[in-house]
């Protein structure tokens, strides 16, 4: 199904919206970088060049002295705000602790999130970084955008930030590292009406929601990621924009269980592509992985010879619920054993498919806070289809906002909640029956409290009398 | 929703800290309107924040409410 905008879309043309000439924008010689000294010396941070992998203390230094060479009316900022990011945080290694203060009121009109005060507690040495607010932009699904999307955002950071991005935050936004309060609502007024652009969440909001390539580009989407993402991004605008959670919320979605965009660790509410029927099996393509006419993995891990291919040692044995065999020449699959690995299909992606029959296992409550530890989700529905415009989704949603925005305490996330109150009640909510599927493992949370009216014919049973024998 | 916006500007003016949470503004609310509903004390908060009667207060992680020009309201 080809994509149709919520809204109509103009195409963004840098040339059109372009700040800077190419002169500017190649303003310095490989020679020029190689002699810069930046305003502070930072042995600390200087060390990070010299691992194996690119550093982005080398790219700090290159867009400092970028910013060094242009005209002093062609930046809003100061042209030493990176170097005095990088001093502050050679302070910050020094004394092992960060030097930035947290919070504040600084924002865009109207909306509680996207932007994130920030000030430096060392104003006086590093001027230039005394107000540093972060700017979290939604990025477009599956970060798909073009040159000219990319070109116009850089120049207008150049131009009223502080010139630093990140590709992009672990909840997948474009991260603006860096501008003063009078930026905000210029930044904040070209994205959204001349590049429709809007910014991310933040705080006790829904985050951007992100999602995996999807149909776009990969075979093994069970569900249209960039879709669902994209319609529940739109959707849930009042939810992204206007605080009114106890605490951050996320949703994820991943195509197809090898989990690209990691739902399973990072959402509170993760999607991840499933079948309910059988894996497509290509008989024919399993005798050429089998004779040596396919490499398996589709060619990956070449670099090695790791011999002839041999399903049984490669695929069969290391199915984890052993549920694939060879009888007759032919590859078996007991498909209700089957946990949705993925592995047999990675390997052999030209003899295996997922089944046709699709649609999303959703689980809820994971997190990662620096002071507890991490949490994954927990498997909560198996199966559930999930066709545009994807109203089951939506009310299933709505019921956890609910119970979440009833009980969950301020800064508790829904994984903690559903720990506190017992997965039953969770289950009571959103009004699933339990099933063996919600089980991780024997014995980890077994205990279901049936009630009179929920077993066929009740109990009597007058818990006084109980009582009478066992106290609390 | 007047009633509703009244009783979260009162909740406001007479609480104690300057920034307060959603759910404890919510609980105020609704010890004058007993039967109000979680997303009407947000619509009615969301016409304050517009009025610029209410401000949004985030560390990044988490957002509070407060009222304009009562506690730090600036920049600091
Ligand atoms: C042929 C006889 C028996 C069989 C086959 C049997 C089997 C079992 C099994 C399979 C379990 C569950 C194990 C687990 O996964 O935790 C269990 C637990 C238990 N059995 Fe037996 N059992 C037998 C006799 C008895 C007797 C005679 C008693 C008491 C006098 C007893 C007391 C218990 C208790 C208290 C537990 C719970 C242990 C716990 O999890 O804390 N069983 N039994
Ligand atoms: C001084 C004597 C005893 C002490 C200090 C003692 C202590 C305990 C403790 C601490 C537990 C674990 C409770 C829990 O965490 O759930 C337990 C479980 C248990 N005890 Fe004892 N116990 C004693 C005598 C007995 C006797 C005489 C029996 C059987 C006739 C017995 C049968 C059991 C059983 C079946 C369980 C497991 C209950 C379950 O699986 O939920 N205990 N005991
Ligand atoms: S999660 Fe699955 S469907 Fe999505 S890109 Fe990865 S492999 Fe493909
Ligand atoms: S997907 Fe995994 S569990 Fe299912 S048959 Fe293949 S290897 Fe086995």
């Amino acid at each position: 199904m080809a994509f149709e905008p919520n809204e109509p879309q103009e195409k963004i043309k840098y040339d059109e919206m372009r700040i800077y000439s190419d002169e500017e924008l190649n303003n310095y010689t490989e020679e020029e970088l190689k002699n810069f000294k930046t305003k502070h010396d930072t042995p600390m941070c200087d060390d990070l060049e010299s691992g194996p992998w690119p550093s982005f203390v080398a790219d700090a230094k290159r867009e400092a002295l970028h910013r060094r060479k242009l005209a002093d009316d062609r930046i809003l900022l100061s042209a030493e705000t990176v170097e005095d990011t990088l001093g502050q945080l050679e302070d910050s290694f020094v004394d092992g602790e960060t030097h930035w203060k947290h919070g504040g009121i600084v924002g865009v009109f109207g909306y509680g999130g996207g932007v994130i005060g920030r000030y430096s507690d060392l104003q006086e040495k590093y001027p230039a970084v005394a107000h540093f607010h972060t700017l979290r932009v939604n990025q477009p699904m599956s970060k798909f955008y073009n040159t000219d999307f990319l070109r116009t955002i850089c120049d207008l950071w150049e131009y009223r930030g502080s010139g630093m991005m990140n590709m992009h935050g672990s909840t997948g936004d474009i991260i603006l590292l860096g501008t003063t309060t009078e930026q905000l609502e210029p930044i904040f007024y070209q994205m959204t009406h001349e590049m429709q652009q809007d910014l991310g969440g933040s705080g006790s909001n829904l985050r951007s929601p992100s999602c995996c390539l999807g149909r776009a580009r990969c075979e093994w989407s069970c569900i249209d990621t960039q879709d669902m993402c994209y319609e529940l991004t739109h959707y849930y605008q009042d939810e992204l924009h206007r605080p009114a959670f106890p605490y951050k919320f996320k949703f994820k979605f991943d195509g197809c269980p090898n989990g690209c965009v990691a739902s399973i660790a990072r959402s509170d509410m993760s999607f991840i592509g499933t079948w309910k029927d059988d894996i497509r099996i290509d008989q024919d393509a399993v005798q050429a992985y089998i004779a040596g006419d396919i490499a398996p993995n589709g060619g990956a891990h070449a670099g090695k010879d790791w011999g002839k291919f041999d399903i049984q040692k490669e695929v069969i044995n290391l199915c984890p619920t052993a549920c694939m065999w060879m009888e007759d020449g032919k590859l078996m699959i007991d498909n209700k054993e089957c946990t949705r690995c993925m592995h047999c299909i990675n390997t052999m992606p030209q003899a295996l498919r997922p089944g046709a029959d699709t649609g999303v296992s959703i689980l809820f409550g994971a997190k990662a806070p620096i002071l507890e530890g991490a949490q994954m989700a927990v498997l909560t529905v198996p199966f559930m289809k999930c066709e545009p415009p994807y109203e089951n989704i939506k009310d299933l949603v709505e019921k956890v906002w609910d119970w979440w925005m009833e009980e969950g305490k301020n800064r508790e996330r829904l994984g903690e909640l559903i720990q506190r109150w017992g997965l039953p009640k969770f289950l009571e909510v959103i009004g699933l029956p339990p099933m063996p599927q919600m089980v991780t493992e024997p014995r980890s949370n077994p205990y279901i409290f049936w009630k009179a009216e929920e077993v066929p014919g009740g109990f009597k049973r007058n818990i006084e009398d109980y009582r009478v024998k066992h106290m609390r | 929703m007047e009633d509703i916006r009244n009783a979260i500007l009162e909740f406001a003016e007479k609480s104690k800290k300057s920034k307060f949470y959603f759910s404890d503004m919510e609980k105020a609310v609704k010890k004058v309107i007993p039967d109000v509903k979680a997303r009407m004390v947000k619509k009615a908060a969301t016409s304050l924040i517009n009025e610029e009667k209410l401000i949004y207060f985030s560390t990044g992680s988490t957002t509070m409410y407060g009222l304009k020009g009562k506690g730090q309201t600036e920049d600091h």
